[in-house]
Formats: structure tokens, sequence, C-alpha cells
């Protein structure tokens, strides 16, 4: 008679099992089986019994198992909790499932095999990660022991299991190709099998009725050991903990700023150490809280719910908190002299965190004043000079030494200095490409003249003024035609969702009167009388989506109309003045450029990558990195591609209820004419800190307690230093306080994988 | 950060290793309901789940006297604690009877009605499952309609609907019952303390997450839970005499089968020939809840 | 066999006895029920739950007028049935109280399950069984019903007369509260329930000194140190609980003897866990019986001084000793004859199968008796009939006044 026992976790099919493979028997030879489990009262995945007896005459034996000839371990991690080797015969087997080879497990005197059944039935979706179900498996790794064939149980697995029979018997089939060990044929097992011992597998060893003293008391039904004596944290198959993930607003910050990181720290009001975070990444606060289009904002995972936390305003008001901060200046530790070519937010980001790291930099400017774009292309009424000024002047005090007035070319500056960083921005309009095309002025031209020069071509009140284009520069063009009493309208050949200006720039443009008209494209350009200027132009309508996957204008035959204006300003694109690279033909990009002439020149800014400040900041920060990199012979390695992000589909919503947007004050006058006072205002503390609540913390603990609240098995508890932990002697592995979690700070993994 | 103390449960009334499966109801609600009611409780059980969940010979779960009796009669056990108690002059303790929805809708229907008629001073909650789970999940008359149980397998699928048992209470004109949901725990320990501070006979129904009995991913308990109330398809409101207040209005209108769609006993529902039960349950719920918005404005 | 005088000089006609006074009692004349509402009120019973059913009900009505006027200091509900009668009587035992209830027929099969459960809780409580049958209906004496829960671990004690059921009940209370066994007190129905007749009523203090306030137990709720009662049991532990309840129970015959002796001492009524009358070696014929046919066979074998008398007042657990000890004169080819007022559903009644099992191996004959089922009146002239079976050709199971 052969006698096999069999230890796994409440669910996972092992009592199934064990009858099937009872009835396998039966029909292999007309052998007399019997299968039972030894029934307890734990629950789902707690450790199991389940016993089968098979013999070639009749089984005079009903009890439980003792004495096994093969033990069978559904689950691994039950070696380590039951002593499921108790009592197993000299030369008999045991079979585990585990990804381990047999090999791994040497038993004294036993043969052991091993089959990786939760791998092969995970991979034919039996069962849930979280509880695979495996008895097919099992069930097919036994056949091979026992050299049954697969027809056989095949057959027996579509007669027994009515879900998913063919997954299952695959799961057979795959599992008896993959039994590790059954080289070594078993002849015990075989030779139990059909042997009927002339005297059964029983060894008395207590002889005696002794009744131990301690029960010649009163016994009654009632007790208090406390529950806790149970570690039901050896039923877990999947582990929970915390794990913080990358919020959205961080990963989309193309400066690198840790968002989630300063909202919080300005929720707590800790207003210094909130700018200090974002200072290492980014050196104008203030200038990015005022004209950076918040991609954080626009991938802020509270869109969902109401709208994006207002982050500019949280930035903006705690950068102009230290607009006057005094800064002590970086010693100079290396002997290596830096040079950069251009002021703007790229080159001063790139000169300060090399002034940092212990560089003597100095960066060359061409106009005479510092700031690039954006001091010659943001006006003043969303930049004003003295925010421009103050930031720059903290990088100044740094230890950045910036020559104004100085157009220079990489050439020139190679034999001063051991690098030149080139980040001269994108200053050179695009041209429209029709005819008449010299009748219109340059948008950033007329930007940086009138700021630098105040110099308003002349424009007065009451002229019209045609602005082509649909950017910032198209935007800020016509705002700033309007504060010259001038009557600009905007022509743009989309319509207002593909505009690419900042949303709200636009929304604050119509609100001020200007004027834009959509599906509309020039077609010529052509002077008319002393002073206008005729522009025709042509209706579009939206066709197929382009490769830059917005909807490709096409014109309306036949819808041409021409108009005069006082002026006819393109604002449709820029590029990037090569002549810091000093003509050589090389297409601008990020870092370490070769050049012709074997100049060490980097590049960085607009023209590498971006378009706005912020992209700037972020090529900034690189180009340092890689220049630090490169002098200290290090090799530069891209910061590695982030873990999962939060996405919306992480956040559970149900804990998170709408509140209202802060929204800036705006500055809205009567008559806009001379009047370049900022038009947004910033929020006060109160408003900051308001909007701060309104935060998501997308993957990080904000200690909301939901894991602790709705742990049924009371294993989650606060530290001594007050953080949440999870006592894993206790944690089931149920799941929910990662699926409460409202911010994903929660992740599952295989228990395998918690120490 | 928040401080640790604004979690919910201030001090833990229960030992962890509960025996109960994972993602079940019955721990979390016996948790919250220990952490509210203290020491001073003698807890009266009838057979269900938590006979078992509650720790056999020689543990115990609840950090205060739990007597077990047997199934159809806890409420009867719970009057004789109550007298006792009284008698002693133990007047500050809450006797409290902790039963399934089969103790409570079925066997135990009888003895809950006399404890309740009689305005016993005794709190009754029931943790409705929607069948008998401590046994393999067999039909009660808890059990909703359309529900796949072992007693009304595959196409014998449940085709009755399960007793309105908030009503039978109301029947009894009590000084206070209601329904609750783990997925509102604020709300649910909200009414444990008022009942905790209520005389006479108070009950709570809770909707009791079960994910072998339910056929659900034991992680979305109290997600289903949440869409239970969200759906209508489990209004929380409560009852002072004759007088219904509903605790939770959804702000949309959510199809019940957005509850349903998550639970394997309803599987066989969303196959064409049988949806337009699922068009049942949702007029059977709107038409509770109309009821239910009637009863409170009278 | 008609009243001949001995040879060897045993009184025939002893003369009947004059009733005995007893200080400190008042003497009253009432029913048997009334006589176990008093019995309770002098225990100082502390919990009741209440539920009607003939031929009980005017046990518990009688209660609940001593609490209604203050007689009776205890809690009394009116509940929803005999399940929750036992179930709320198990509640208040765990709480601490000396509870109190009675019930009859369908009431204690109905109360079945929670039976088993108070005793195996090892609960001390006692009530009063009101001996009827069931289903088709009859409300009249029969022991079937309490003899049919013998196995639910409770001690029976069956008393003769209304002053019987009195005093057995007091002593039952010292029995229940030493052994923490719960105690089942059985009269019949209406020989005894609804019969009135003279029954000396100790005075309370008398009462108070032979039975002391109820002391907590180890099954007893302690508010500072919280248990779990009668949660789930694995068969090892399930083993050794029955083990200790074995050992217990296995006192009870000894206690309950001496506590019977110190009943007689304290109160002037002196009653054995049963009662030898007229058994020696002359004997050549025993009746077994409970309850009020004892009176009755006691009145006819005064006419017969070969007859003899053995009165079972325990029968749960069921004396073995005393019943071996007061058969122990017999002569070799002395008969006994056993009456059961019971039929549970075998060849031979609940009696034969215990006297049986405490006889086993002896060489008396034995002969089983049904009278008296579903209130058949058992007068004289049936004992007579039996007493003439038993000496002519009687069977081994023999049914009188059938058809």
């Amino acid at each position: 008679m052969l006698e096999i026992r069999g230890h796994a976790r409440g669910g996972q099919g092992m009592v199934t099992a064990f009858e099937i493979l009872a009835k396998i028997f039966s029909k292999l030879d007309n052998f007399q089986v019997q299968a039972f489990p030894a029934f307890g009262v734990e629950r789902t995945g707690a450790p199991i019994q389940a016993f089968l007896r098979v013999a070639k005459k009749e089984i005079l034996n009903r009890s439980n198992i003792y004495h096994p000839h093969l033990v069978v371990v559904f689950d691994e991690s039950l070696l380590d909790q039951v002593p499921v080797f108790d009592g197993l015969e000299e030369g008999g087997a045991v079979l585990i499932n585990t990804e381990r080879p047999a090999s791994s497990l040497a038993i004294p005197g036993k043969t052991a095999y091993t089959v990786p059944a939760t791998r092969i039935s995970l991979e034919l979706g039996l069962g849930s990660k979280s509880l695979p179900i495996i008895n097919a498996a099992m069930i097919g790794a036994l056949a091979r022991i026992f050299e049954v064939s697969l027809e056989l149980v095949q057959e027996a697995i579509r007669a027994n299991v009515p879900a998913k029979p063919e997954a299952n018997m695959e799961a057979a089939a795959r599992a008896l190709r993959s039994v590790s060990g059954a080289n070594g044929r078993n002849p015990f097992l075989i030779e139990s099998l059909h042997a009927q011992p002339e005297k059964e597998n029983r060894k008395v060893e207590d002889l005696s009725f002794d009744i131990p003293a301690e029960i010649n008391g009163m016994e009654a039904p009632y007790w208090s050991a406390p529950l806790s004596n149970n570690k039901t944290g050896n039923w877990r198959l999947i582990t929970p903990s915390y794990e913080e993930r990358p919020a959205p607003c961080n990963s989309s910050c193309p400066a690198g700023t840790d968002v989630r990181g300063f909202v919080r720290l300005t929720s707590e009001q800790q207003f210094d150490k909130a700018l200090e975070l974002i200072s290492r990444h980014n050196p104008f606060p203030s200038i990015c809280g005022r004209v950076c289009p918040n991609f954080c904002e626009q991938n802020c995972n509270r869109n969902e719910l109401d709208r994006g936390l207002n982050i500019g305003a949280i930035e903006r008001f705690l950068g102009d908190r230290a607009l006057d901060a005094k800064v002590e200046p970086a010693p100079v530790r290396h002997k290596e002299r830096i040079a950069v070519i251009g002021s703007g937010p790229a080159g001063l980001t790139a000169g300060l965190r090399l002034c940092e790291k212990g560089y003597a930099v100095t960066v060359f400017e061409a106009l005479p004043q510092a700031g690039g774009m954006m001091r010659a292309g943001i006006p003043r009424f969303r930049l004003p000079d003295e925010v421009l000024g103050q930031e720059i002047r903290r990088i100044e005090q740094r230890g950045v030494k910036i020559v104004l007035n100085k157009k220079v070319n990489v050439e020139e500056l190679a034999s001063s200095f051991d690098i030149v960083i080139a980040a001269t921005g994108s200053h050179v309009g695009s041209p429209l490409r029709i005819d008449g095309e010299e009748f219109a002025r340059d948008g950033l031209n007329f930007l940086r003249e009138f700021k630098l020069d105040h110099d308003a071509d002349g424009l007065h009140q009451g002229q019209e003024v045609a602005i082509i284009g649909g950017g910032n520069t198209a935007i800020d063009v016509a705002r700033t035609v309007l504060r010259l009493g001038a009557m600009p309208t905007i022509y743009y050949r989309r319509t207002i969702k593909e505009m690419p200006a900042i949303a709200q720039e636009v929304k604050e443009a119509l609100l001020e009167g200007v004027k834009i008209e959509f599906l509309v494209a020039p077609i010529a350009l052509a002077p008319a009388g002393p002073a206008k200027v005729a522009l025709t132009l042509t209706q579009m309508e939206m066709g197929e989506p382009d490769e830059s996957g917005r909807r490709r204008p096409i014109p309306v035959s036949g819808s041409e109309r021409t108009i005069l204006a006082d002026r006819v300003i393109k604002a449709i694109g820029q590029r990037s003045d090569l002549f810091a690279l000093g003509q050589q033909p090389v297409e601008p990009q990020q870092g370490y450029i070769e050049l012709e002439s074997g100049t060490s020149v980097f590049c960085a800014g607009d023209m590498a990558w971006g378009g706005t400040v912020t992209e700037a900041i972020g090529s900034g920060n690189k180009v340092a990195e890689e220049v630090h990199a490169y002098l200290r012979g290090k090799p530069y390695h891209e910061q590695e591609t982030l873990p999962e992000i939060v996405l919306p589909k992480d956040i559970n919503y149900a804990y998170y209820l709408p509140m209202p947007r802060h929204y800036n004050k705006l500055h809205h006058p009567k008559s806009l004419t001379g009047d370049f006072t900022e038009v947004t205002r910033g929020m006060d503390e109160q408003e900051v800190i308001a909007e701060t609540s309104r935060c998501l913390h997308c993957g990080e603990c904000f200690n909301c307690g939901n894991c602790y609240n709705f742990c049924p098995d009371a294993a989650i508890h606060v530290d001594e230093e007050g953080r949440l932990r999870i006592d894993y002697d206790y944690c089931k592995g149920c799941g929910i306080c990662v699926q409460e979690c409202p911010c994903s700070a929660m992740q599952f993994q295989l228990t395998e994988a918690v120490s | 950060m928040k401080p640790a103390l604004e979690f919910l449960i201030k001090d833990e009334k229960v030992y962890s290793g509960a025996l109960s499966c994972r993602g079940c109801g019955w721990s979390l609600l016996v948790r919250h309901l220990a952490s509210i009611l203290g020491e001073n409780t003698v807890y009266v059980a009838p057979a269900s789940c938590f006979s078992i969940i509650s720790g056999p010979y020689p543990l115990r779960e609840l950090q205060a006297n739990l007597v077990h009796t047997v199934f159809a009669a806890a409420p009867a056990t719970a009057t004789g604690v109550r007298a006792a108690l009284d008698r002693q002059g133990k007047k500050d303790t809450t006797v409290v009877i902790l039963a399934g929805d089969g103790g409570t809708f079925d066997i135990g229907l009888q003895a809950l009605s006399g404890a309740a008629a009689r305005n016993e001073n005794l709190l009754y909650i029931v943790n409705n499952n929607g069948a008998y789970m401590n046994t393999g999940i067999q039909t009660s008359t808890a059990t909703p309609y359309g529900a796949v149980t072992t007693t009304n397998p595959g196409k014998g699928f449940k085709r009755a609907w399960p007793k309105d048992l908030m009503g039978i209470v109301a029947a009894h004109n009590m000084p206070y019952a209601a329904t609750a949901s783990l997925a509102f725990l604020e709300d649910l320990r909200r009414k444990v303390e008022k009942a905790k501070n209520t005389q006479g006979f108070r009950l709570l129904m809770i909707d009791g997450p079960c994910p072998p009995g339910h056929k659900t991913d034991p992680a979305e308990s109290i997600h289903i839970g949440r869409m239970a109330v969200e759906t209508r398809l489990f209004p929380l409101f409560e009852m002072e005499r004759q007088h219904y207040t509903i605790n939770y209005r959804p702000e949309k209108y959510i199809p019940v089968e957005e509850c349903m769609k998550y639970q394997g006993r309803f599987k066989h529902l969303f196959a064409p020939e049988n949806k337009y039960m699922i068009d049942e349950v949702q007029a059977h719920t709107d038409q509770y809840w109309v009821r239910l918005e009637a009863l409170e404005e009278m | 066999m008609k009243k001949e005088n001995s040879q060897n000089g045993i009184t025939l006609e002893a003369p009947f006895q004059d009733p005995p006074r007893y200080p400190r009692h008042v003497q009253v004349v009432m029913k048997g029920n009334y006589a176990a509402a008093e019995a309770a009120r002098l225990c100082r019973a502390g919990f009741i739950p209440a539920y009607p059913i003939t031929p009980q009900t005017t046990i518990v009505e009688r209660l609940s007028e001593m609490v209604a006027e203050g007689k009776l200091d205890a809690t009394y509900i009116n509940m929803d049935s005999e399940h929750s009668v036992f179930a709320a009587a198990m509640g208040a035992a765990i709480g601490g109280e000396r509870v109190f209830t009675a019930t009859a027929g369908n009431g204690l099969f109905y109360a079945h399950e929670v039976l088993q459960a108070i005793a195996h809780f090892r609960l001390p409580m006692v009530m009063c069984n009101v001996g009827r049958p069931s289903i088709p209906w009859n409300i009249w004496s029969d022991q079937s019903d309490s003899l049919s829960q013998r196995d639910t671990g409770w001690i029976q004690l069956y008393g003769e007369s209304s002053q019987e059921v009195l005093d057995t009940i007091i002593q039952a209370y010292v029995l229940t509260e030493k052994l923490q066994i719960p105690v089942m007190v059985v009269l019949d129905a209406f020989y005894q329930s609804h019969t009135s007749e003279n029954v000396w009523l100790p005075d309370q203090n008398l009462v108070d000194r032979f039975l002391p306030p109820i002391q907590p137990g180890p099954m007893s709720i302690d508010l500072k140190q919280p248990k779990s009662f009668g949660g789930l049991m694995p068969p090892e532990h399930y083993n050794r609980l029955n083990y200790s309840y074995w050992k217990t129970v296995n006192q009870t015959e000894a206690l309950s003897g001496k506590i019977a002796a110190d009943f007689g001492a304290h109160f002037g009524r002196m009653y054995d866990n049963v009662e030898a009358v007229n058994i020696g070696s002359h004997t050549r014929l025993v009746l077994v019986t409970l309850s009020s046919i004892t009176s009755t066979a006691r009145g006819v074998i005064r006419d017969y001084p070969e007859i003899g008398l053995l009165k079972l007042r325990l029968f749960k657990p069921f004396p073995k000793e005393a019943v071996k000890k007061a058969l122990a004169p017999l002569s070799k080819d002395a008969a006994i004859a056993i009456v059961e007022r019971n039929f549970l559903g075998d060849n031979e009644g609940a009696i034969m199968q215990e006297m049986k099992r405490a006889l086993y191996g002896s060489h008396y004959k034995m002969y089983d008796f049904f009278a008296g089922l579903g209130g058949k009146d058992v007068p004289p002239e049936t004992i007579e009939k039996i007493i003439h079976r038993a000496f002519h050709q009687p069977e081994a199971v023999n049914w009188i006044d059938v058809g």
C-alpha cells in the first residue's frame, strides 16, 4: 500500500488534486484508493493537509497518514513553517512545487522531485497571483513520478475539473515534462504501490494510558491566550510594502524639480526648505512660477478630479519670498576654466551649477543685459525686470561672471577656456515663405527692441496690427501692441485647441481685447498705400493629423480675402543663430558636440532642445553634469529611466474630495494703454497653503492611515518614529492596503521577494 | 505628516492572528467595534465565521469577554448576560451580539425579534455577507437576487429576493437601527458610538465583504463595499424609532452592475439571456431608494 | 398471594405514619407546581427566563407573581421560546447568576440543543420539568420527555411528592453549584403538578443557611480578566474537556447522597438517591418506580409482605451503587418489575435499560411494564395487575391496560 501525504495552503486545490489522483489510480489498474483531507477550520492561505492511500487489496485504515512514502508540498514556503517531512519513510520521496532544481534539495535517504507548478499555472491563467491554483500541475508531476500516461491524467482532469479544463490539461502536460529529479526513478514508491505489506505501517510508541496530572482539575471550555500566538503571516503569498513612486509633476518637470516635495514642505509651512528643494534644480523659481507653462500642473493627477494644482503660484510665492536673499560665493576648487555663450536660462543654469562644483565660469552675452529670452522675449507685464534682475543677481553673487555686449564664437574662446558651452537660444524668427515676406516684421525682433530699446516701432493709438502665428510670441506681441494703444488681431491657421501658446496667456489676451481669428493663413503680403500692408488670407479647414499628431490645416479654395493693416508681425516660430559655433556645419544637440575645429564644445538650451525657460534650465543642469563628468574623466550617465510614474489609474479618487483650484488674481484695468504692470498677481500665504492641501501626494505616503484603518488583520502599526509599518508576522497579503492607498505609495510583490 | 493619532483606531482592542480569509469583513469590523466598545463589553456570538475567526482553543482575538452560543438564540443568551450584569450593578457595560446573516435573517430571527420586542438593552451587529459562508457559501434569506451559492448553483442561481431585515427591524419600533459599510468607516464608527450610547435594543447591519463567497479579489473588498453604497445597492441610513435618516446620498447615479461586475457570484447575470435580471435588481434598488426617501420625509 | 401473614414475623400492615411536623416551617396545602415555584423563591433564584407550556405554566406564572409582588428579587423575562429560555439561562449563568426555569414536553424537546450546550459549558442551574409527551398532542403525565434527555449531560432527580420536589430543588442548587453541572428536577403532570397537598415550607433563613449565595465559577464572566467561552475546541482538547466532565459526573451519586443526608440533618426530611422499601431476603418481587407512581405502589405493597419497592430519585447519572446496595439482600429467585411511564422507541423502557446496565451480570429476573403512558392513570389496580403478571408467566416486556 502506498501512502501519500500532501501539504498545501487552503485554496490551492490540493484536496481536489488528491481526489482526482485517487480516480486516476483506480482507473490505472483497479487500485483501491482512499483520499481525504485533514479537515481544519483555517481559511484560504492557511496550511492544510491531505492524504491518499493506494493499494492492490482492501485498505483497512481510515486514519491520518503519519508515515508516508511520499510527501507532496504544494507551496515551498511551507517548508519553513510546517514539519512536512515528519515520519517520511526511509527510501521515500518528496515532490515540491518550486523553481529550484531537485538537486538543490538533498534529503538523505530520500528522493527529491521538484516541479515549477506555480509558474506553469500562472502562465496558463489558473487562479490568481495571490492564489495560483496548481492542482492540475501537481497531478501532472505525480503522474510523471508514478509513470502514469498523460492521456489518462488528462482524461481524469477533463472529467473532474469544471473550470478551464483545457488550461488545466495543458498544465498537467507541462508539469509532467518539467519534473526535476525524475530521472532518478524511485523503485520504493512503485514497489509500495504494488506490494501489500504483511503488516501495515504501524508504529506504536506510546503504550501508556497515563493522563497528565494537570488535567485532574476542572476543565471548562473557556480560554484567554492572545490570538497573536497565531502567526497568520505564513498564509501570505503576495506581500505589500511601502514604496515611493515618482509623481507625474516631478517626472514632467523639464528642470527636474521635486514638485511633490516642495508642495509638501510648503503645506507644512517650511518655506525655506521648500525653496531650498526647488533651488537644487532650478535657480529661477520666481521666473518659472510666472512664465513656465507648468508641465507639472498639466500632468497633475488632480486634473482627473477637478483641476491640477496651481503649482506655478506656489513656486512663485516661494521664489518671491527670497528674491533679495544674500548668496555666498562658491569657492573655486578646480583649475579648469569654463566659458558659457549666452546668458539665458540654460547658460546661467549651467554656469551656476559648474560654479557650485568649483569651476570658474564666465558667461558671455551679446546683448546689453543678461537673461536671454527671459530678458529680450518676455514682456514686462509677464515678467517684471526686477524679478529677473534679482534671480540673475543671485547667480552672479554665487560667483558666475557675466560679460555683456560681447558676441563671441567658440573658436575665439577656445584658447582661454578649457570648455565652452554654447547656449545661445533661438532668437531668429522663422520665415513665412510667402510672397511679400519682407513686409512683415519679425515678432521676436519687435519684442526685443521694445524691451531693450523702448522702440515701439512707431505704433500708436488706433492702428491695426495683424499678427501671424499661435505661439507665445504671437500672444506676447499682441498684448504688447495692445498696451501701445494699437488694435492687434492674431491670425492662426488652426483652432484654439491646437494653439501652442500657454492657455492661460491666451485666455488673458482675449480678456484684454486681443482679437484672434482661427483657421486663417496668410498667402501673400503686399504694400498698400504709403503706410499700410495688404494681407491676403485664406480660410483653412482641419484635415487628417500630421506627424506631430495635430490635425493638418488645409486651405479652403476660393476663400481668399485681403485685409489692410498698419503692421503685419509674424511670429510663427524661431530658430537658433549658429554664429556662436563659428558657422561650422554641425547640428546643435544636448551635450558634447564635435566640431571640425576640434574645440571641446557643449550645447544646451533652445539651440539643443526645448523652447521654454524650464526646459532650458533642465538642459543647463544636464550640460553642467556632462561637462563635469568630461573634465573629471568620468563617464556621464543619463539619469536612469524612472520606475512607473503614478498615473490617474493608480490613484484612488474615492479618498479625495473636489476642492476648487485657487487662481491667481489678475491686474485688469479699464484701459491697458501704457500699462505694463504685471498682469498675474501672486497668491498670499493663506491661499498658497490652501492650494498645497489639494495635492494628491502621488506615490508618496502622507500618513492618511487608510492602510492602517482598513487592515482586517491588525497587521499595520505605527513605529516609534511615527511611520506606518507592516507587521509581516500577521499580514495575510489580502492587498486591501495597496488597493485603498489613495496615492499609490504601496506596492505588491510576490512573497519570496521580501525577506 | 499627520500624526498617527489621527488614525481611526487609537487603541487596538483585538489581537492579530485572526483566522479569517484574506480580505474578510469580519476581522476589520471587529477591530473597529472593539476599539470603540472597549474592554467593558461582553460579546455574544452565535455560529458564524466569527466563531472560527475569533480564535480556537486556547486563543482569543477580542480583548473582552466573548460568549459563544447556539446558532438560533444569540439575542437570548445576550439577554441573560445583560440581566446578570445589571443585577450585579455593572451598568457601564455593553452586551453585543455578533451574528452573521444566517444567524439573523434565518435561524436566529425569532430570538432577534423577541429581544427587539422586549427592547432588551443589547447591541446587535449583523455582518451581512449574504450567505452561509462558514459552512461553505449556502443560500440564506439574505442572499441577493441572482446570486450563485453552493445550494443555488449554476443555472439554479437564486431567484428569490432577500429579506428586508431593516424593514423587519423597523417594525419593532426600536430606539436605534442603522446600516453601515466598512468602506465608510467614519460613518460606521459614528453609528457604533451612537448605538453604544443608546439604551434599549439597537441593531447595525454591516455590508460584509467575503472574497471566497462573493468570488471577489480580496484586495477589492473595500472598493466593492464602496460601490455597493454608491450604486445604492446598500444604502446607508439609520432609524430612530420611526424616524429615518439617509446618511449618504451618492452624487451620481451609478448603475448596480458597476458593483455587481466585480463579483463572481453575479457573473452569469451578465450573459445576454440573464441581463434582464440586472434590470430587475436595478428597478428593485431604485424602488427601495424611493421608499427610503419617502420614509425619511415622513 | 393475597395478604397472607408472613411466617418470619415481618409486620404486615405497618401502621400508617402520623404526619411529621417540622419546626421553622409552615404547613400549607399547595400544588406541586407552586411548591416548585416556592423552592425557586426560597433558593433566591436571580434570573428566571420563562415561556408557558402546559402543564408547567403555573410554575412560571407563580414566579412572575412573586417577582411582581416583590417577594422574589429576580429578573424575570418572558422569552420567545424554550430554546431562547435556555439560551438566556445560559447567558445569565455565565454572568454568574443563580438561574431557575421550568418547562415540559415539547419545550424540553425544543431546548434539547441548548441543554447540551449548558451542560458542556459546565454551567450551574436548576430547571423543573413537568413530564408530558409531544405530538400527537398530549399534555398528560409521561416521562418520555425528560428520560429522552438523559444524555444531554444534565443530572436528573425525580420527586415523588410536592414536598419532595420542593426539597429536591433546594438540594439540586447545592449539587449544581458544587459540580458545575446543571440539574433537572422532574415531577409528573397533574398527579403532582396540579395536585394540592400538604407541603411544609421551610423558613427562608433555614434555607439560606443550607444554600449559601452563588459564587463565581470558572465559567463566570470576569470583566477584569476577559475570556472566550465555548469557542472552537480542536479534537485533542475536546477529549480533555470530556475527561474532566466524566471525572466530575462520577462524583454525583456520592455527593448527591451526602447532600441528601445534610438536608435530612438540617430540615428533618431525608431522601436518598434511591429508596428501598421492604427489600430483604424474603422479598420475592421488587417494583421499580419513579415519581408519583411510587406513592401508589407504596400503598399497594403494604398488602404484600413479599413485595418490595425501589424508588429511584436520582436517575442521571444512574445511581448504580445505590441500586446494587438496595437490591443486595434479595434472594436468588427474586424478580424485579419495572414500571415505565415512558416509551423511547425501543423494546425496553428507559428505566429497564438503566437497571440492566447497573445490574449487569446479576441473577435477577427482570420484567418491564409499560404503564401510564400519555397520562393513562396508574391506579392501585394497575399495580396489582403488574404484580400479578410478574408472578404469572411474565414476558420480558409487558404492556398494561392496552386496548
